[in-house]
């Protein structure tokens, strides 16, 4: 499974990403890959991630990213009180609902 | 929530998802995101000239020798803030071609053409107390006095040009053995030279009309009373706010308003090289340095002097943890942990410290600034720079202790909400 988030420069954000492959680490996930990218790659990297995490601070790009991104693949904002206790595990739960993985 | 703020909420929400998609805008934030190595590079240069080849505080005083380096590092000032209007117009067009899908680098080449034939070609020399002219380019107009100018040229060129580009009748037909890279080179030679045309000919009509050229009187009808209201305090703490607001509904508000704040910036910036260099004393407050060390220092809201202040002051586990997980990233100026963690988003209780504590700290430092105690930067600190040492390499000692002021006041600003969360918490257990 290949979680991508997007962010403002893809700093914060890359925060949570460092808890999120923890978590997976200790669920036994090791084939996730998981990384953060600035929201202005997030065309680039099309085919690249099977669902597609945005930041909150960036929730005002959603319809943009929506139109680049299609029906194709999933995508949300993170949970934002997830977001800010950099819960991995929560965000990881929330990438693996959206694409209906248990 | 009440109808009100729903709609206030919408409305800024609204704001910047326009904002996010104005192609105009969003090439020069791409462009200036992009360029933004450049200026602190160049700033670099001056604090190494300061540091090694200056006789007086440099490496200079004890080893002579170090001096000649001087000319190495105004040459790096010169090569990167000194000429930076050439590589933003390149830059802002070659981003609005990608949008319009026109040719890019063309673009790019076209927008710096047309830049060049509407600024002087001749420079004012003075020797021996007589005056004459010499070819050249004048500083001026490849600096950042040529910004805004380079800046709607750039944006208006592109325009032209793809509208140019689009028109089939001015396109060569070439037979369909011609390789494809041929082809585009030969159909965008109509549209470059009708492009051209047209700045080379409304730049001298307007100086034959007017006496000054193009790029002298955007500068002195726009950006300069611009920057007048950037650097005023009522200016700069009008737009903390603006962002701040933003940040309260949990947009990255130093995005939204980058557009606008980063030219400013950039100009401010190399001007304040350019007093220096001259001899002169650095004028302009508000600079990047500035703006990260002591209007978000800590993150956007003054948010280290939450943490601090949560510490010292609250009670309530939930804040506290929090604050932990928050101080780390906070020291380098990374807030979102305790935005949307604590969270300060849409969170009635911390609204009024979290959208004004940053107008504060900023008041606090233009005052320090304003009396002499604090001097004007000349070296900028990309974003990341722990703080202490971004005030340091910045704005020195001085800056050190203006830094410090700012966060400690923020502290006993924010007090009062930490302790009223406090209560909510008390009122909720007895309730249950």
């Amino acid at each position: 499974m290949r979680i991508m988030l997007a962010c403002a420069l893809g700093m914060s954000t890359s925060l949570v990403v460092s808890k999120m492959i923890e978590a997976a680490k200790a669920q036994g996930k090791d084939d996730y890959k998981i990384w953060a990218v600035d929201e202005s790659e997030v065309k680039l990297q099309l085919g690249e991630f099977d669902v597609l995490l945005l930041g909150p601070q960036v929730r005002h790009i959603q319809r943009k990213i929506k139109k680049i991104v299609g029906e194709d693949f999933p995508m949300d904002i993170i949970e934002s009180v997830s977001y800010g206790t950099c819960n991995g595990a929560a965000v990881l739960k929330q990438a693996e609902n959206l694409l209906g993985v248990k | 929530m009440s109808k009100l703020s729903e709609k206030f909420e919408n409305g800024l929400l609204l704001v910047a998802e326009k904002v996010d998609e104005n192609k105009y805008l969003t090439s020069v934030k791409n462009t200036f995101t992009v360029f933004m190595p450049f200026i602190i590079v160049g700033s670099f240069a001056v604090l190494f000239k300061s540091l090694i080849s200056s006789p007086t505080t440099g490496l200079a005083k004890w080893l002579p020798g170090a001096a000649k380096l001087a000319p190495a590092f105004t040459a790096i000032n010169t090569a990167t803030l000194g000429i930076m209007t050439i590589p933003i117009i390149f830059l802002i067009a070659m981003y609005l071609a990608k949008f319009n899908k026109v040719p890019e680098y063309i673009s790019g080449i076209v927008a710096v053409a047309a830049y060049i034939s509407v600024v002087p070609s001749v420079v004012t020399v003075t020797i021996d107390k007589a005056t004459g002219t010499a070819a050249g380019v004048p500083t001026a107009a490849l600096g950042a006095q040529g910004l805004f100018v380079g800046m709607i040229l750039s944006i208006l060129v592109v325009q032209l040009f793809t509208g140019l580009t689009k028109i089939k009748r001015l396109k060569i037909n070439m037979p369909a053995s011609v390789p494809a890279g041929i082809a585009t080179s030969f159909n965008t030679l109509l549209p470059i030279l009708i492009t051209l045309t047209v700045t080379a000919v409304i730049g001298g009509l307007f100086f034959n009309a007017t006496g000054s050229y193009l790029n002298e009187w955007v500068y002195k009808a726009m950006q300069a009373p611009l920057e007048v209201i950037f650097q005023s305090p009522a200016g700069i703490i009008a737009i903390v706010i603006i962002s701040q607001l933003f940040w309260f509904l949990g947009i990255h508000g130093g995005l939204v308003i980058s557009p606008i704040r980063n030219p400013l910036i950039a100009a401010a910036i190399a001007a304040n090289i350019a007093a220096v260099s001259a001899g002169g004393v650095a004028t302009q407050a508000v600079t990047y340095g500035f703006w990260l060390n002591f209007i978000v220092a800590g993150g956007a809201g003054m948010i280290l002097s939450l943490i601090i202040a949560i510490f010292i002051f609250s009670k309530r586990e939930d804040h506290r943890m929090m604050a932990k997980i928050g101080l780390f990233p906070s020291l380098f100026g990374i807030s979102e942990p305790i935005v949307f963690g604590l969270p300060l988003v849409l969170n009635p209780t911390f609204a009024i410290p979290f959208i004004f504590n940053s107008a504060i700290s900023c008041g606090i430092a233009l005052f320090a600034t304003k009396i002499g105690f604090m001097a004007n930067n000349t070296v900028d600190t990309p974003f990341g720079t722990p703080v202490i040492l971004g005030a340091f390499i910045g704005h020195a000692w001085q800056g050190v202790v203006v830094q410090i002021i700012c966060i400690t006041v923020c502290v006993f600003t924010w007090m009062p909400f930490v302790l009223i969360s406090n209560k909510q918490v008390k009122a909720v257990a007895v309730k249950e």
